[in-house]
């Protein structure tokens, strides 16, 4: 079965057209992994399932799955939230 | 670094039980709730680490959540110091120690002095003792600069002193003066004989000479004079020109003949220990004597008195104001003891060579007779010697 494709906001769009940052224009949420131990999300909108095996982070309009051995929410604020442990995949869903 | 932050500031950790508890790690975020070190324990339970301040604040928003939330753990120095609210022994004696602390560095352990050459350290530090700078004294009551005035007034070869304190340490700054240059001394003076002899050379660089080679001296006698005629030209009237008054030099060898004796009892008086003896104990604290024994009384008639003095000192040699005196007190009674005649000959005689060779400074002895003799208790040995030597000595005319 093909997986629902997600639609493209209005400021993404304008993002995309003007050629601005889509996370500072649209708050979409802007990921940073540092090899496979560590994944900064910043404009999250919380934690939604929290797991050793899989993180469950609401990103707005998907949500990200980030899958891997021992993980653990090292720190976390509103803003952003840092994952550690060992990263064997990250999804958008 | 953050680590010791977040410790002096008191952390806790919290454990948080209830139905999806990633409910509570949302709302902490989004209240601005500084949490870390999140550890899932299992579906429905979470560990996390925060700041002391802030738990009453998770444990009210976790309740409302309808979360369990119980301390785990408690760390920090809030925590460490409040343990300690009610070991009052304890409290008293660490501030007994930093009062301890405090008042001691005040007071002087070491007196070190620096930038003299010739005046010796102890000489120094003596009058400094005088004046109350030693170790063991209170640093604040010591007045630097007037100490080290009155220093100065008792220490004549030295030009300027001044005295810093610094915690336990006083260091004494000094400088020496410097010494007056010679001047060249011109004075009207005569060349005279210091010893009777045997002139063999007269070499006169300034003045008269009154003798020459071969004639005889007696200790006084003047060989240079320093009034020398001025000469009258031929044929002149004037008969006494007079004369004038120089410093007489010059170098006067001589052949003298020197008698030295020395003598030394045939019997002598020797210590002799009988084997008793006393300790005494005391304990030197900051220049205070603290005695371990009751009475000074000795009863013994004639004593030798020892002294050890076992200071405490630091790895580096710094001897600070500890220290343990150990007096010991031995008795001893005198016996009577005849002397070896031939090895106590044999050391007046050293001793008299030693002392013939200062009389005769550069000169040389020439021949030498040694005889000892034992008469009327004493053992005296006589030293006669053939010497060849200066003997002029410079007499200056009275003012």
């Amino acid at each position: 079965m093909e997986e629902k494709r997600r639609r493209e906001g209005v400021l993404e769009k304008a993002a995309r057209l003007t050629d601005l940052p889509a996370d500072g224009l649209a708050g979409l949420p802007h990921l940073s992994l540092v090899g496979d131990r560590e994944l900064t999300i910043e404009n999250h909108r919380g934690i939604l399932a929290y797991g050793t095996q899989e993180i469950h982070v609401g990103g707005g309009s998907m949500v990200i799955r980030v899958r891997g051995e021992g993980l653990r929410l090292r720190v976390m604020n509103a803003a952003e939230l840092l994952i550690t442990g060992q990263i064997l995949g990250v999804e958008l869903m | 670094m953050k680590q010791m932050l977040h410790k002096a500031r008191g952390v806790v950790v919290l454990r948080v039980s209830g139905a999806y508890p990633e409910r509570l790690l949302n709302a902490l975020a989004s209240q601005g709730i500084l949490f870390w070190g999140t550890e899932p324990v299992d579906p429905t339970t979470v560990r996390l680490t925060l700041h002391k301040g802030d738990q009453k604040k998770v444990q009210a928003l976790g309740e409302r959540l309808l979360f369990e939330v119980t301390v785990e753990r408690r760390e920090g120095l809030p925590y460490t110091l409040a343990a300690l609210r009610r070991r009052y022994a304890l409290l008293a004696g660490l501030c007994f120690s930093l009062l301890a602390v405090f008042l001691f560095s005040q007071f002087i352990l070491t007196v070190e002095v620096e930038g003299n050459e010739t005046v010796p350290t102890a000489v120094i530090l003596a009058e400094l003792r005088r004046q109350g700078v030693r170790p063991g004294v209170f640093g604040p009551s010591l007045e630097e600069g007037d100490i080290a005035q009155r220093a100065l007034i008792h220490l004549e070869d030295l030009s300027w002193m001044a005295i810093n304190l610094s915690g336990t340490r006083a260091q004494v700054l000094v400088r020496e003066k410097i010494p007056k240059p010679e001047m060249e001394v011109s004075a009207p003076a005569d060349v005279v004989a210091k010893t009777t002899g045997l002139l063999l050379r007269v070499e006169t660089w300034q003045g008269r000479p009154l003798f020459q080679a071969g004639e005889t001296v007696v200790e006084g006698d003047v060989i240079l004079s320093g009034w020398v005629p001025v000469e009258v030209p031929e044929y002149s009237q004037i008969t006494d020109k007079g004369g004038r008054a120089v410093r007489a030099e010059g170098r006067i060898e001589a052949r003298t003949w020197r008698t030295l004796t020395a003598s030394i009892p045939l019997e002598m008086e020797i210590k002799s220990l009988t084997g008793r003896e006393k300790r005494f104990y005391a304990l030197d604290l900051l220049g205070k004597r603290m005695n371990f024994y009751g009475s000074t009384g000795i009863s013994f008639d004639e004593y030798d008195k020892i002294t050890q003095i076992h200071p405490l000192t630091l790895p580096g040699g710094r001897c600070l104001p500890f220290g343990l005196t150990v007096e010991t007190v031995r008795e001893y009674e005198r016996l009577s003891a005849p002397i070896d005649p031939k090895g106590t000959a044999r050391m007046l005689e050293t001793q008299l060579r030693r002392r013939l060779d200062l009389l005769i400074g550069e000169g040389e002895v020439e021949t030498c007779e040694v005889s000892a003799v034992e008469e009327q208790g004493l053992l005296t040995v006589r030293l006669l010697a053939q010497c060849r030597e200066e003997i002029g000595k410079t007499v200056e005319w009275p003012p």
